[in-house]
């Protein structure tokens, strides 16, 4: 009890310390903390991106369709020049999409996606290089998304080859300027050169990895066929009932060998896509980015560390007799170390909230002048001020200990 | 049947060692104090006394012999149970004072409560008490800089006193001020020794040393006279002129 109390009236008075030795050298212990502020800011606010890049490329993703297989050639974001071996492969095309038609089970959601860039225009105005899609009429299911206005295609436009048109935002945008959407539906617009009725207008989907996902078209895939070739390379998304992609793996597998005449032994000439290997390829990215700030943050800090322990080296060298003072009036040896620790583990904590702030502060500016996101998360906030603390604490330790361990009789003569 | 004496001193020896040369700082002495009694250890510069008061002080330890506080064997304390001893049993008054400068006279004070874990409120009470009894009541919030040298030995005797220690223990106390404050200062101490505080005066004054009842004189390390404070104090004046 005795014990309690006294540690308690001990730690009271190493802050009253402290806020005096703060008070009474207000530009050393500024100077001091410099360090912390710079380095803790400098990480705050390369976390406080990093953490912003990801929640919004989480929710971009999310537009993709968790639980759809994207059958294809080649993989997407290809880092280990795969490419070059598997680039003779065969073409996906009707054949296979056929075959998934008509023999998965598993499936819920089947659309074919052909793409080419051409112009889309209206009267004076005409955009350029807008990726036409040719799809399915289960596009949307497949690879998620939305229609903000009018209607998405029926297998009927699909079947009949229909010159209908359903519009990226970026496209109206250009196109229609000051429109309302609904008086867009019906207009005719020219795609490539060749009429079609704007039947919808999918949702803006924004940026994904720094590309603009609105400037884009959709139309059938057998009117895309009609218009421009049917000879171009398709790729095929099937999504999956939730928790069943694997199941749905192994049986386009089974589906697309046998269609592609695939020899058995021999390795599979086409693969599967999945949303996922964004959000891998991503993390691996920011990953690295992530060790980047720890590595600049751990010198930093340890920078500002050094300037702490040789402030405090200062510090208890100036008050020498002070400490011999406070040893002949009963201060132990571990209230000595207790009085110098919260001295740095304060001052380097201040240090660590300063820097936090203008870490924030940084990052929120950067958000507001550049297409980067920014999110200051608690654990940012925790993390800058938990390290810069522990830095006061580890730093501060050898002048405590060494003030800690002065002869009281030396101390109290030192003149 | 005899009282325990506070303080037992016994043939203590401090050798100090400065490069090869060992210098024996005290060489076996010998005393005892008991409670309530005003003794002066008196001696030039150079004759233990600064060893004499470390020891006595717990802030030091003995090459060899014993010293006893209140029964307590010094030597077999931890460096912590010595801390603590010091703050229980020692009130220490210095010669240069060894205020906190940025802490008022109150604050000053109450230190040695925080480090006995005394609770705020009633630190804050004894604080006041014992700065009233040195007569300051109306300078309880002044920083030692707002003070005079007077008062700021006397807030010093106050942070001694408010423990309520054994034995009070001063360095020279009026070694810093001009005659007549020092003068101020001898009669409190006076006070205190009417109250029934046991006080060790370390000086090096004959002057001071027989205004005390008793005094101890040292030389080279030995006590050479232990009497009454006026016979020992003029002792020491003629053989100190005879060697000059």
């Amino acid at each position: 009890m005795t014990r309690i109390r006294r540690a308690i009236s001990e730690v009271g008075e190493a802050f009253r310390i402290t806020l005096g030795t703060l008070a009474s050298h207000r530009l050393r212990s500024s100077l001091t903390t410099l360090g912390i502020v710079i380095g803790v800011a400098t990480v705050i606010a390369i976390v406080a991106i990093i953490q912003g890049l990801n929640s919004s490329f989480e929710e971009s993703i999310q537009g993709f369709g968790t639980n759809t297989l994207y059958v294809a050639r080649y993989r997407w974001l290809d880092l280990s020049g795969e490419y070059w071996r598997v680039r003779n492969r065969k073409p996906i095309g009707d054949r296979e999409l056929r075959a998934i038609l008509r023999e998965s089970t598993v499936a819920v959601a089947t659309s074919p996606t052909v793409s080419v860039a051409a112009s889309v225009s209206r009267g004076e105005r005409s955009v350029e290089r807008v990726n036409v899609n040719g799809v399915g009429a289960q596009y949307l299911v497949a690879n998620g998304g939305g229609v903000r206005a009018g209607r998405f295609f029926a297998e009927s436009d699909s079947e009949l080859a229909r010159p209908a048109v359903v519009l990226g935002a970026e496209v109206v945008d250009r196109l229609f300027p000051g429109m309302p959407l609904e008086a867009v539906l019906g207009q005719r617009v020219l795609v490539g050169g060749h009429a079609f009725s704007v039947v919808g207008l999918t949702d803006r989907r924004g940026r994904f990895l720094g590309i603009p996902m609105d400037n884009n078209v959709l139309i059938p895939y057998t009117t895309f066929g009609h218009f421009f070739g049917s000879k171009r390379p398709m790729n095929i998304a099937v999504a999956a009932p939730p928790g069943r992609v694997a199941e749905l793996e192994d049986e386009l597998t089974s589906i697309l060998r046998k269609a592609r005449q695939v020899k058995p032994g021999k390795p599979d000439d086409f693969l599967f896509n999945r949303q996922d290997q964004f959000l891998k390829f991503y993390q691996g990215l920011t990953g690295a980015l992530y060790a980047v700030a720890v590595g600049v943050g751990f010198i930093t800090l340890i920078v500002g560390g050094i300037g702490i322990m040789n402030i405090m080296l200062v510090s208890v060298h100036e008050r020498t007799r002070e400490i011999g003072l406070r040893r002949a009036l009963g201060a132990r040896r571990a209230t000595i170390l207790t009085q110098f620790l919260v001295e740095s583990a304060l001052v380097a904590t201040m240090g660590g909230a300063i820097g936090t702030a203008i870490g924030l502060g940084v990052a929120q500016l950067i958000a507001l002048l550049s297409p980067l996101a920014a999110a200051a998360t608690p654990s940012a906030v925790a993390l800058g001020l938990g390290f810069s603390s522990l830095t006061g604490l580890v730093f501060g330790s050898w002048p405590a200990w060494r003030a800690a361990n002065l002869d009281p009789v030396e101390a109290l003569r030192y003149e | 049947m005899s009282e325990t004496p506070l303080i037992a001193v016994d043939r203590m020896t401090r050798v100090y060692r400065v490069g090869e040369e060992e210098v024996r700082a005290l060489d076996g002495v010998s005393f005892d104090v008991r409670r309530g009694e005003w003794v002066a250890v008196v001696g030039q510069s150079g004759s233990g006394k600064s060893t004499l008061m470390n020891l006595i002080g717990a802030l030091d330890s003995p090459t060899s012999g014993t010293y006893c506080i209140n029964g307590r064997d010094v030597e077999k304390l931890s460096d912590d149970e010595l801390a603590d001893l010091r703050n229980r049993e020692i009130g220490f008054v210095f010669q240069t004072f060894q205020l906190l400068p940025r802490s008022t006279a109150l604050a000053n004070v109450e230190l040695p409560l925080v480090y006995r874990g005394v609770g705020r409120a009633e630190r804050r009470e004894r604080a006041v008490a014992a700065l009233e009894a040195v007569g300051l009541s109306n300078r309880m919030h002044h920083r030692p800089n707002e003070l005079s040298g007077g008062q700021r030995q006397r807030v010093a005797i106050a942070r001694a006193l408010v423990g309520q220690p054994s034995l009070l223990l001063a360095d020279e106390p009026t070694g810093n001020l001009d005659s007549a404050t020092g003068e101020d200062i001898m009669r409190l101490f006076g006070e205190l020794h009417q109250r029934g505080n046991t006080i060790l005066l370390v000086t090096h004054e004959p002057r001071l040393a027989a205004r005390c009842p008793r005094a101890i004189r040292l030389m080279d390390g030995r006590v050479v006279a232990d009497g009454p404070g006026g016979e020992v104090a003029l002792l020491g004046v003629a053989p100190a002129k005879v060697s000059a």
